[in-house]
């Protein structure tokens, strides 16, 4: 769901990172929707170089997907689609590679590292940078790099670049003759909702593949078989259409020509579940956040998309089992942990108890934490009268008589109409007028839908204003910044302390409101 | 404290004490008997005026007379509060007109509740987990109170509490601290950190700004020219 401030920020991020003119492609798809490459030609009035060269660039930045919809009424040429959370995630790369920093040593999180900067690269590249950085006399191997490469792609943070030009067929199509494995046709697949979904579906290489480091001879002819059947991957087949096969990937051998990128779902995953274990800590205890930091770690396995709504069943001893591995939780008694689960599932139910089974409910989780972001917006904006008759309209989830709300939270009944009228002005309630006989009765309600995305949107709002101010802030002080530091006396210390101020607090800001755009757009 | 008018205070209707409405005009005879039929929820004057077709110099004076007599009585009647509302006189405002149990003249007892409120969180951090009748009785037998209130009221109270994210519900497992509470009752305890948190977005400018609507990147109000931001970064 990209909003139109959710759009903006896209673009200025991609503006920073790569400049105008491909930022100006971007804008095209990103306003547009999918496009062939003479359509963007047509709409940005580029030159055809100019696009090519643009779309290659957000290609390599896993920002673009090609595909080819082979459907009757589509047309018949390479679509471009932009992958609007990528671009986003871009504003999020340091909080990548400090969770590979908490799990592997320096070498892995270099290679991350590379590997977000870059977009793209084959182990050989990788290896180059890695020297072409390093003091004479210090090279690496390249065996050292590919068993780090290794062990980030067990571990899912690298995988395998998606296909570069995935062929997607009509859905639910049993009359048509599947093209390559007419056998297969029968295997069920639960169709994904927006194109998007089916293009990335499309393009990702099957499980073993996207995580393997096999060479190619072993998977080639797997690979070919794997595939589901509504997108099928033309290996080796010449291009009829007019994809821009990205030219990174010439010259070696069949191994290393394998190119690499950094998973990002396997992060947001993981920052999903960080940020699951700090709202229960915060709202609980200690304990209850080992707990349930244990659980998520046993049911890891488990888990196959980012957005899963609920864990898998979990029994105490295996919760217990997974608790004792960690330093915190050797202090926690089988009791203990019991007591946490307990803790757990007897108030919102974060923790759902089944046939002596624990089942972690991430959705109760996430909402929670949701209207604790929504509510302090509110506090700050409306007031602490205003705070509470927003929490009884949410707690109760359909219409309220004016009265009744007045009644519940304490405030007198004129300024509860006032309250309500001045959220609803904003657009955070929505009002029902019921007339019956001469009387005039005003029903309020939140529709969190609607609400939620209005939140969303302002949350990219001032993502971008943060953005523009610390821009905004540097520029202000070139000055001061390029003074030496032992010149730097007097005023222009001041001057030099402030911005380091500023730049602590804007910083410290854009990361917190990245969590809480993750909170509303990606867990 | 002893303001405040639980619904046990209400004084019943005292029906057929009309022995002073013999000495009563023909006027006011009609004005009261208007007023007297809408009982506990009283009447507007102007609704008056329009109900009896009576002029508005008789019914000013009418009415003046009635009160004069004890007859009738002003209410406030919070839905408006400008407007001059009459009762008979031995009728206690209902609900509706008075706000119920929690309004003094109109208006909410404000400090009273606040008093509860404080009570209440005291109550549950002493019992750590409370039951509704638990902490009724606790209160009673604390004797910091010179009225007595109900077991709703307290709810009531309890309800604005969880509102107000001081104190939470829950359910009762029989085990620990709920020892001596039956499996699936409700309970309240403290939130362990009390009090809102404070959300990304409530922390910085754009999160609470009034204006963000206005706001655009080259417009007059932006992020370049925002006085909040100004405020904010001021070291
Ligand atoms: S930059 Fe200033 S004016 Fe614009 S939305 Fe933020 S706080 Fe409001």
């Amino acid at each position: 769901m990209a909003t139109q401030h959710g759009i903006k920020f896209a673009l200025h991020i991609i503006t920073n990172h790569f400049g105008n003119l491909v930022a100006k492609v971007c804008e095209c798809l990103l306003r547009r929707g999918p496009l062939s490459l003479q359509h963007v030609i047509r709409y940005t009035e580029l030159s055809k170089i100019q696009v090519k060269n643009s779309l290659l660039v957000l290609i390599q930045h896993n920002c673009v997907q090609a595909f080819y919809l082979d459907e009757p009424d589509a047309p018949k040429s390479t679509q471009y689609m932009v992958l609007f959370d990528n671009i986003i995630h871009r504003v999020r790369f340091s909080k990548f590679l400090v969770t590979v920093s908490q799990e592997f040593d320096k070498m892995c999180v270099d290679l991350t590292e590379a590997l977000l900067q870059h977009g793209r690269l084959t182990l050989n590249q990788i290896h180059d940078r890695f020297n072409s950085i390093q003091k004479e006399g210090n090279s690496i191997s390249l065996d050292a790099v590919q068993e780090n490469l290794h062990k980030l792609v067990t571990s899912h943070y690298v995988e395998r670049c998606p296909l570069s030009e995935p062929v997607l067929t009509q859905p639910d199509q049993d009359e048509v003759p599947a093209r390559k494995r007419g056998a297969k046709s029968s295997k069920i697949i639960v169709e994904p909702e927006t194109l998007e979904q089916r293009v990335i579906a499309a393009a990702v290489p099957v499980e073993a593949k996207r995580f393997s480091l096999i060479t190619d001879d072993e998977r080639n002819a797997d690979a070919v078989k794997d595939k589901c059947d509504s997108c099928t991957e033309h290996v080796g087949e010449k291009r009829k259409y007019d994809a821009l096969e990205s030219d990174v990937d010439s010259g070696g051998t069949e191994e290393q020509a394998v190119l690499w990128r950094v998973n990002f779902d396997e992060f947001i995953r993981r920052l999903r579940h960080k940020a699951c274990t700090e709202n229960i800590r915060t709202r609980l205890d200690d304990g209850a956040a080992i707990v349930i930091s244990a659980m998520l770690e046993a049911s890891r396995k488990e888990e196959k998309k980012v957005k899963t709504a609920k864990s898998a069943p979990l029994s105490l001893d295996s919760i217990y089992e997974e608790v004792i591995k960690n330093e915190m939780g050797r202090n926690m008694t089988f009791d203990h942990v019991r007591a946490s689960l307990f803790q757990l599932s007897s108030g919102p139910p974060f923790v759902i108890v089944e046939d002596d089974s624990y089942i972690i409910d991430f959705k109760c989780i996430m909402k929670l934490a949701q209207s604790d972001e929504v509510e302090s917006v509110v506090l700050k904006r409306y007031g602490k009268d205003a705070y509470r008759i927003f929490r009884s309209l949410s707690e109760a989830g359909r219409l309220l008589e004016t009265d009744k709300i007045s009644d519940t939270v304490f405030v007198e009944k004129k300024e509860t109409t006032n309250i309500l009228y001045k959220m609803w002005q904003d657009n955070y309630i929505h009002m029902e007028k019921i007339v019956v006989g001469t009387t005039i009765f005003l029903l309020w309600k939140i529709n969190k839908e609607t609400l939620w995305k209005t939140v969303l949107d302002e949350m990219f709002h001032a993502a971008l204003n943060l953005s523009i101010r610390m821009a905004y802030e540097l520029e202000q002080q070139q000055e001061v910044l390029n003074l030496p530091a032992d010149r730097r006396e007097g005023p222009m210390k001041v001057k030099f302390e402030r911005l380091k101020k500023v730049r602590m607090l804007l910083e410290s800001s854009q990361m917190k409101l990245d969590d809480a755009i993750m909170l509303f757009h990606d867990f | 404290m002893s303001r405040l008018q639980g619904p046990s205070s209400l004084k019943r209707p005292r029906p057929g004490s009309n022995s002073s409405t013999q000495a009563l005009t023909e006027h006011e005879h009609i004005v009261y008997e208007l007023i007297r039929s809408k009982q506990d929820m009283g009447i507007w004057t102007r609704d008056v005026k329009r109900e009896t077709n009576l002029q508005d110099a008789v019914v000013n004076k009418s009415i003046k007379a009635l009160q004069a007599k004890n007859l009738i009585k002003e209410v406030v009647n919070i839905q408006s509060k400008g407007r001059k509302h009459y009762m008979a006189a031995e009728f206690e405002p209902s609900k509706e007109i008075s706000g119920g149990a929690w309004y003094v003249e109109g208006n909410l007892h404000t400090e009273f509740i606040e008093i509860l409120k404080k009570l209440c969180v005291k109550q549950v951090e002493r019992l750590k987990i409370a039951t509704l009748e638990g902490l009724h009785d606790s209160i009673k037998r604390s004797g910091a109170l010179n009225v007595d209130l109900t077991k709703q009221q307290i709810e009531q109270i309890l309800r604005a509490l969880v509102l107000d994210d001081k104190i939470m519900e829950v359910k009762s497992n029989g085990l620990g601290d709920f020892t001596r509470i039956p499996v699936g009752k409700i309970c309240y305890k403290c939130v362990s950190k009390a009090g809102p948190k404070i959300g990304a977005m409530a922390s910085i400018p754009c999160g609470v700004c009034p204006r963000i609507n206005e706001c655009t990147p080259d417009g007059v109000i932006s992020p370049h020219t925002c006085v909040y931001y100004k405020k904010w970064l001021e070291f």
